[in-house]
C-alpha cells in the first residue's frame, strides 16, 4: 500500500523519525487556524503518486489567508483522474540542506537496496550518478547498519553524519513495519547537523498486516483514504471500481486474466467498470462472497450487463453456477448476464444457468458478441 | 543453472498435506503422473492420506521416502518455516503456491535457496509442469497439452487461460513455471533463460506479465546476454490499470515511470521480442511460428 504522504508522516514520527509539524485537512474540513503550527507553510495535496510538485498540488504559503486559497485551490483537484480529497499543512523547513535517503526492498537483488546523496530534491534518476552512493544489503538490522556507514563515509561531506543517522534510523523502520519502500527527498539537513523528514514516501507490504497491528489500525481508521486495501482486509478479495461510467460489471476470477480482460474490453472500445479478483476457491460453498460483489458491483450506475467469466482449473463449475444464481436472486440483480465457464462440471452449470435464463459460452469472443448485444439494446 | 526439468522418476512430498489443498492436490498431482511419495503435517494425528504415508517433519519424509522435492500447502506466514524445514531436510526443488507471503519473508526465503542451491519456484505460484510427464502445484490438466513452447507466468489464470486456447489450437508446452505474482520471487524469468536455451524440448517461450515490478526489464536483458536464438512471445497485462492501485498482485503496482506497460514493451522488443496486446493475437501469433 502506498501510504499518502500525511499517513507516512505520522507513522514516521511515532517511530522517532522527525517530522515538519503539520495537519490533515480533507475537503469539507474547516481549517482551525490556532491548530496549525507556526508559519510560513507548505500546502501538500495528498495523492499515492510522485510529481505533485510539477502538478501544482505543492504550494509555499506566507499567510493564513495564502493558506485557504490554496488548500481551496488544491482540493478538489484531479490529477491523473483522482481527485485530491485532502491537504497536509506543515510548516516550512527553512535554511537547511537537501539530502537523499532511500530504502527499497530490491527483488531481483534479493536484498535491501539502500541510496543516498548529499544532494536531494529532484527525483532519483535525475541526480548527477557521481553524488549518488548505493548499494544491496541482507534484511537485518547489522547488515544495513553496516551498509549505511560504508555509504556514508564514502560522501565526504559536512552532510554525512546526519546522513548515517537518518540512514541507521530509517533502516530500523524499514524493518519493524516490514517495508517495501521508504523514501525521504527531501531530507532537510540543518547547518548544525540535525535533520528531519521533508518528504516522505512509504509503501508497505499489505501481505504483512495481519502480523503488522499497527499497520492495520492505520488502515481501518484511514480506510476512505485507502478504499481497495481496506476492502482487501475486510473481505480477501480484490474489488476496484476501474470506470465509474463504465457499463460492464465483471465477475471474474485472477488477477492477471482480470487485468487483461480489462485492457481487451477496452481496447475494443468497451467500458468495463470494475476489476475483480473473487477468488472461486475462497467461496467454500457459500455465496456471501458473491453476493457482497455483485452488490457492490450494482452500485455502478451505468452498468448494463453483467459478465461472469470464470476460468476454473479446480473449482467444479457446477458448483459454482448454483452459488452464483443464488447470490445474483439474493443481491436482487437485475442486470443481464452473459457467463463464460471453463473448466470442469461444465454441463451442470449449463443446467443451472439456463434454468436461471442465464445463456453460457465457453468461448470469450462469443460472450462478448452477447455482451455487446445486451450494450446496444 | 536452474534446470526445472523434473520427471515422474522424482519423488515428491507434499508438506501440508492433511488440510484441504493438501488432500485434494497430491490426489490431483498423482492422477497426473507426479510421484508423490508421502507428506508432512505438523501436529496432525493421521498417519496416511489418500494412502500415503504423513510424517511431522521433511527430516522424517526425506529420510523414509527419499523425496527431493516439496510442494507446500501451508498458509502464507508459516511458509519461511515451513521452507527452512524443506531446505534443511535436503530438499532442492520447492513449489509454494501460498498467496499473501509477506515480502521480508519472501527475502530471508529467497536467500535461503539461494545458499542451498536450491530452485524455489513461488511464491503465489500456480505451480509448474513438465507437461505430459509430471506437474507441481495446480496446473489445470485441459491446458497442459505436451509440446514445444516454453511457458512463464506470473498470472495463474491468464496462463490457464493462453495454455488452454493454445492447446486448442495445437500448440502445447514444453516446461511451464508459474513464476507468481509477488515482487520477492524464488524464480524469475531472467534465471530460467539460460535453461529455455539449452532445454531441446523448447523451440520457442512465451511469457505472460504483468505491469509492476522489473521482471520483464530483466528478462529482456538476459535474452540479449544469452544471445537467446528461439522466437519469444510475451504478454502482458495491465496496460490500462491506474498508478499507485494494487490489481490483486502484490507486484502489480505501477509508482511513476516504473512498472509501466510502456517500459516493459519496450524494454522485450528491443531485445527482439514480439509483444502482444490481446489473447487471441498471442494464440495466432505463436501458432504462425511454431505451427
Amino acid at each position: 500500500m502506498y501510504l499518502l504522504e500525511h499517513d507516512a508522516k505520522e507513522l514516521l514520527a511515532q517511530h522517532g523519525i522527525a517530522v515538519p509539524a503539520g495537519r490533515l485537512i480533507g475537503r469539507g474540513d474547516a481549517i482551525c487556524h490556532p491548530a496549525l503550527p507556526p508559519g510560513p507553510w507548505i500546502v501538500k495535496g495528498q495523492i499515492a503518486a510522485g510529481g505533485r510538485g510539477k502538478a501544482g498540488l505543492i504550494r509555499r504559503a506566507e499567510t493564513l489567508q495564502d493558506v485557504t486559497g490554496h488548500t481551496g485551490a488544491i482540493l478538489g483537484a484531479t490529477v491523473n483522474g483522482r481527485a485530491v480529497e485532502a491537504v497536509r499543512i506543515e510548516q516550512a523547513v527553512a535554511g537547511a540542506g537537501e539530502a537523499y535517503l532511500g530504502l527499497m526492498l530490491d527483488a531481483a537483488a534479493g536484498g535491501v537496496r539502500v541510496i543516498l546523496s548529499a544532494r536531494g530534491g529532484m527525483e532519483v534518476e535525475a541526480l548527477p550518478r557521481a553524488a549518488i552512493r548505493t548499494e544491496v544489503a541482507a534484511p537485518d538490522a547489522a547488515a544495513l547498519a553496516a551498509c549505511v556507514a560504508r555509504l556514508t563515509n564514502s560522501l565526504d561531506g559536512p552532510e554525512s553524519p546526519a546522513l548515517r543517522d537518518a540512514g541507521e534510523r530509517l533502516a530500523r523502520v524499514f524493518l519493524e513495519c516490514e517495508a517495501l519502500l521508504i523514501e525521504i527527498n527531501p531530507l532537510f539537513i540543518r547547518p548544525g547537523g540535525g535533520w528531519i523528514a521533508g518528504d516522505a514516501k512509504f509503501v508497505t507490504d499489505d501481505s504483512a498486516l495481519p502480523r503488522q497491528p499497527e499497520l492495520r489500525k492505520l488502515l481501518e481508521s484511514r480506510a476512505a483514504a485507502y478504499p481497495e486495501a481496506a476492502l482487501k482486509l475486510e473481505h480477501g478479495f480484490d474489488y476496484v471500481v476501474a470506470d465509474p461510467a463504465g457499463e460492464i460489471g465483471l465477475l471474474t476470477t485472477g488477477a492477471g486474466l482480470s487485468m487483461m480482460l480489462i485492457d481487451e474490453l477496452r481496447a475494443a472500445g468497451l467500458k468495463p467498470y470494475n476489476f475483480l479478483d473473487i477468488r472461486t476457491g475462497g467461496l467454500r460453498g457459500k455465496t456471501k462472497r458473491l453476493a457482497q460483489a455483485l452488490d457492490w458491483i450494482g452500485r455502478g450506475s451505468g452498468v448494463k450487463v453483467l459478465l461472469v467469466n470464470i476460468f476454473a482449473g479446480i473449482t467444479d463449475l457446477g458448483e459454482f453456477s448454483r452459488l452464483l444464481v443464488a447470490a445474483l436472486g439474493a443481491a436482487r440483480f437485475r442486470t443481464p448476464v452473459v457467463a463464460r465457464l471453463v473448466g470442469n462440471g461444465l454441463p451442470v452449470a449449463r443446467e443451472v444457468l439456463a434454468a436461471a435464463g442465464i445463456g453460457l459460452h465457453t468461448d470469450l469472443d462469443a460472450a462478448l458478441a452477447a455482451v455487446r448485444g445486451h450494450l446496444q439494446r | 543453472m536452474i534446470n526445472p526439468r523434473i520427471d515422474r522418476s522424482t519423488p515428491v512430498i507434499v508438506q501440508g498435506i492433511t488440510g484441504r489443498a493438501g488432500r485434494l492436490h497430491s490426489r490431483l498431482m498423482r492422477h497426473y503422473g507426479t510421484r508423490i511419495v508421502g507428506g508432512v503435517a505438523l501436529a496432525d494425528k493421521h498417519n496416511n492420506i489418500n494412502g500415503l504415508p504423513v510424517f511431522p517433519d521433511c527430516k522424517a519424509a526425506v529420510a523414509a521416502t527419499g523425496a527431493r522435492a516439496s510442494v507446500l500447502l501451508v498458509g502464507a506466514l508459516q511458509l519461511l518455516a515451513a521452507m527452512q524445514d524443506a531446505v534443511a531436510a535436503g530438499i532442492r526443488t520447492l513449489v509454494t503456491p501460498a498467496e499473501g507471503m509477506p515480502a521480508h519473508d519472501a527475502l530471508k526465503a529467497w536467500r535461503l535457496a539461494r545458499d542451498a542451491g536450491a530452485a524455489w519456484i513461488g511464491a503465489s505460484t500456480p505451480g509448474m509442469a513438465v507437461a505430459g510427464e509430471v506437474k507441481l502445484g495446480f496446473l489445470p490438466d485441459d491446458a497442459l497439452k505436451p509440446g514445444p513452447l516454453g511457458l512463464m507466468s506470473k498470472s495463474g489464470t491468464l496462463s490457464y487461460e493462453a495454455g488452454y486456447r493454445l492447446a486448442q489450437r495445437g500448440v502445447g508446452t514444453s516446461v511451464w513455471i508459474g513464476v507468481g505474482g509477488d515482487p520477492v520471487k524464488g524464480t524469475r524469468y531472467a534465471d530460467l533463460v539460460p535453461f529455455y536455451a539449452a532445454d531441446p524440448e523448447t523451440e520457442a517461450l512465451l511469457i505472460i506479465g504483468e505491469i509492476g515490478g522489473t521482471d520483464e526489464e530483466e528478462f529482456a536483458a538476459a535474452l540479449a546476454a544469452q544471445r537467446f536464438a528461439k522466437p519469444v512471445f510475451a504478454l502482458i497485462a495491465g496496460r490500462t490499470a491506474p498508478e499507485g492501485i494494487t490489481m490483486g498482485h502484490a507486484g502489480a503496482l505501477v509508482h511513476g515511470s516504473h512498472g509501466t506497460f510502456a517500459a516493459k514493451r519496450a524494454a522485450l522488443e528491443a531485445a527482439g521480442v514480439r509483444v502482444f496486446g490481446s489473447l487471441n493475437e498471442m494464440v495466432e501469433g505463436v501458432r504462425a511460428t511454431l505451427g
